[in-house]
C-alpha cells in the first residue's frame, strides 16, 4: 500500500487515496470516490494524464498516448499507473491539455 | 402541434400513399415533402476532458418555436459510465431500409469514441428516450477493434460501425456490424483491407462504400502534434469499397490536397456517384465521382490560411464537418478554427459557386456573441432540416483538441446556434434569437457535438 497525494493544480484542492499494490491510481481513487479524468483505459488515449512531481510510479501497460518526451518530462497516464513509492501528482484536466500545445499559436 | 400529439411519435414515420411499409421516405424528394418541421433535437454531450465529474449524455433539445421550452435542453440520457466522449451516433434504420416491413427508426446507436462502449437509447417517447442496453468495451475489444465512430443501419436490418483502431488504439482499424437486436455480430471487413478509417458512406444501387481515413486513436486522441503529420501519422486516402463484397476496389491518395479527410457525403439521389470529403488539414473540399469504371477526386474549393497577429503560422481553416441538403442543391460547411459557416452551390457538382457564409466565433468571426454568450469555439457539427430551411451547429470538436485550440470551452461550455436559410435565392441569415447554452447544466458546463432528428437526417438518410 502506498500512499498518493493528487494536487488539482488550478485549484486548491488535494486528495490523499491509498494505493493497494497491483492496483492502479485510477482505480483506487474511483474506489475512494475521487472523480478524476480518464477515458479508454487502456494507455491510448491520455485523457487521465498527471504529472509526477515526486515519488516512482510505473505503466503495467506500454503508455501509448505519451511520447517520449511526455515521459520525460514527468508524464504518467494514471488508468496503467501503479505506485511503487508513496507519490505526488499534478492531476486534472489541464495537465492533459499540455501535452500538445497549439502549433500556430 | 405538440409531439405527444403526432402519430409520429413511435418514431416511425406516416407514409402517405407510399407501397412501402419499412422506416424514412420512398425517395429524398418525398423526405422533403411529407417531413413535418422538425420539434425535437438528438445532441451529444460530453463531460470528457473537463475537471467536471460526471458521464456523458444524450440532450434532447427543443426547437419547436411555439414551445414554451423553445431552444431549451428538456431531458437528458445520462450514460451509465464516465469516460465515453459521444461522439457520432445513428439510427438503427433509415430510409435505406424503407422496404422492410417491422423495421421502425427508433433506436439510436451511441458510441463512446474513448471508451468503445456502445449504448442503445429508444426514442419510442421522443422527449424521454431510454437507454435499453450497452455494449461494454471488452465485446468490442474481443474483434480487435476500438475506437467507433460513424453508426450507419444497412438496408436488412443491420448496423455498421466505423471502428478507428485495433484493441490497443493503433493500427489497423476497420467495421463491427451489429445485428438487429444490437448483438455484436464480428468484423464485416475482411482485417487489412484498409489502415486508418474515420467516417464512411454506401451508395447500395452503386454498389459502393467510401471511407475516410483520421490516423490511429492513440495518435489522434492525446491532442493534434504537427509533428504527426510529418511523420504520416494522419491519413490523406480515399478507400472506394464494393459493397457487396466487403473489400476495397480503388485507394486514392490524395497527397497534401487532401490531408485528414474526415466527412464522406454522397449525393442523396440513390443513382448519383458525386459527392465531397472535407480535408480537415488541407483546408479542402474534394469532389469525387466515377466515369469509366473509376472514381476520381480532386479539390474544388480551397480556404485560404489566415495570419492571426502575434501568432507563429498562418492558421488554417479546418474544414471539420459538410453534409449535403436533401435535394442535393447545396453544400454547407464549417471551418472551425476561423469561425465560418459556408454555404455553396453544387448544381454543378464539379463547379461548386459559393452562395453564403456567415462569419461565427472561431479565432476570426465577426460575430463572437449571441444573446450576449462569449461563443467560445467555432462552428463545427451541422444540421440540416429535411426541407432544407434550417441548418443547426454545435461548437465542439473533439475533447482534448478543444482543449488544445479553444481552451475555454472546458469552462464556459458548447452552445448550439441557427441559421435560417433561403434555399431559392441561397442565403442564410443567423438566428439571433436561439441559442442553446451547454455551459448552464447541474454538473458542470458540457460540450456539444453531434445533432440527429428523429424524422432522419441529411446526414444519415441513404436510399437503396
Amino acid at each position: 500500500m502506498t500512499e498518493v497525494l493528487l494536487d488539482w493544480r488550478d485549484s486548491d484542492r488535494t486528495e490523499t487515496v491509498s494505493v493497494p499494490d497491483g492496483e492502479t491510481i485510477l482505480d483506487a481513487a474511483a474506489a475512494a470516490d475521487i472523480g478524476l479524468p480518464f477515458g479508454c483505459r487502456t494507455g491510448a488515449c491520455g485523457t487521465c494524464t498527471a504529472r509526477l512531481l515526486s515519488g516512482d510510479v510505473v505503466h503495467h501497460r506500454p503508455p501509448r498516448a505519451l511520447k517520449d518526451r511526455h515521459l520525460a518530462d514527468g508524464y504518467v497516464l494514471l488508468c496503467i499507473a501503479e505506485p511503487r513509492t508513496d507519490a505526488h501528482l499534478a492531476v486534472g484536466a489541464t495537465v492533459q491539455a499540455e501535452l500538445v500545445p497549439n502549433p500556430w499559436k | 402541434m405538440s409531439d405527444a400529439e403526432q402519430p409520429a411519435e413511435t418514431g416511425t414515420h406516416e407514409h402517405h400513399n407510399h407501397d412501402h411499409e419499412g422506416p424514412g421516405y420512398a425517395t429524398p424528394q418525398a423526405a422533403i415533402e411529407e417531413a413535418e418541421p422538425e420539434q425535437t433535437a438528438y445532441v451529444m454531450g460530453l463531460h470528457v476532458g473537463q475537471d467536471v465529474d460526471a458521464p456523458d449524455f444524450l440532450a434532447v433539445v427543443d426547437v419547436d418555436p411555439d414551445s414554451d421550452t423553445y431552444s431549451e435542453i428538456i431531458n437528458r440520457v445520462k450514460m451509465p459510465n464516465k469516460g465515453d466522449e459521444l461522439h457520432h451516433f445513428g439510427w438503427n434504420a433509415c430510409s435505406s431500409s424503407c422496404h422492410m416491413e417491422g423495421l421502425e427508426r427508433r433506436h439510436l446507436v451511441i458510441p463512446g469514441q474513448r471508451s468503445s462502449r456502445i449504448h442503445i437509447v429508444d426514442t419510442k417517447e421522443r422527449r424521454d428516450p431510454e437507454l435499453t442496453k450497452v455494449i461494454e468495451p471488452e465485446t468490442v475489444y474481443d474483434h480487435d477493434l476500438s475506437a467507433p465512430h460513424t453508426v450507419h443501419c444497412i438496408p436488412d436490418g443491420e448496423i455498421l460501425i466505423s471502428m478507428l483502431g485495433d484493441a490497443d488504439g493503433d493500427l489497423p482499424g476497420g467495421f463491427l456490424e451489429l445485428n438487429d437486436d444490437f448483438e455484436v455480430q464480428g468484423r464485416w471487413d475482411p482485417p487489412g483491407e484498409i489502415e486508418m478509417n474515420y467516417d464512411y458512406w454506401y451508395q447500395p444501387r452503386q454498389n459502393v462504400m467510401l471511407s475516410t481515413e483520421w490516423a490511429a486513436p492513440k495518435t489522434y486522441y492525446p491532442g493534434f502534434d504537427l509533428d504527426d503529420v510529418e511523420d504520416g501519422k494522419y491519413g490523406q486516402r480515399l478507400n472506394f469499397w464494393d459493397w457487396e463484397a466487403g473489400t476495397v476496389e480503388q485507394t486514392i491518395d490524395l497527397g497534401e490536397d487532401g490531408l485528414i479527410p474526415l466527412e464522406a457525403r454522397f449525393l442523396h439521389t440513390p443513382e448519383s456517384t458525386h459527392g465531397y470529403v472535407g480535408a480537415a488539414l488541407s483546408s479542402n473540399i474534394i469532389h469525387f465521382h466515377e466515369s469509366d469504371g473509376e472514381y476520381h477526386a480532386e479539390p474544388v474549393i480551397e480556404f485560404d490560411d489566415r495570419e492571426h497577429e502575434g501568432w507563429d503560422m498562418p492558421v488554417p481553416a479546418l474544414v471539420t464537418d459538410i453534409l449535403i441538403s436533401m435535394d442535393d442543391r447545396y453544400l454547407f460547411g464549417s471551418n472551425w478554427l476561423h469561425g465560418e459557416v459556408w454555404m455553396y452551390d453544387i448544381s454543378d457538382p464539379s463547379n461548386p459557386r459559393k452562395a453564403d457564409s456567415i462569419s461565427i466565433g472561431g479565432y476570426f468571426g465577426d460575430i463572437q456573441q449571441v444573446q450576449g454568450r462569449d461563443i467560445v469555439a467555432g462552428p463545427q457539427m451541422l444540421q440540416l432540416s429535411l426541407d432544407g430551411e434550417r441548418l443547426y451547429w454545435t461548437t465542439s470538436l473533439f475533447s482534448s483538441w478543444d482543449n488544445q485550440f479553444f481552451p475555454e470551452e472546458a469552462e464556459q461550455g458548447s452552445v448550439m446556434l441557427k441559421a435560417d436559410v433561403d434555399p431559392r435565392k441561397g442565403t442564410m441569415s443567423l438566428d439571433r434569437e436561439f441559442l442553446v447554452d451547454f455551459g448552464d447544466l447541474p454538473e458542470g458546463p458540457a460540450r456539444a457535438h453531434e445533432i440527429r432528428w428523429p424524422d432522419g437526417d441529411c446526414t444519415s438518410d441513404v436510399w437503396q
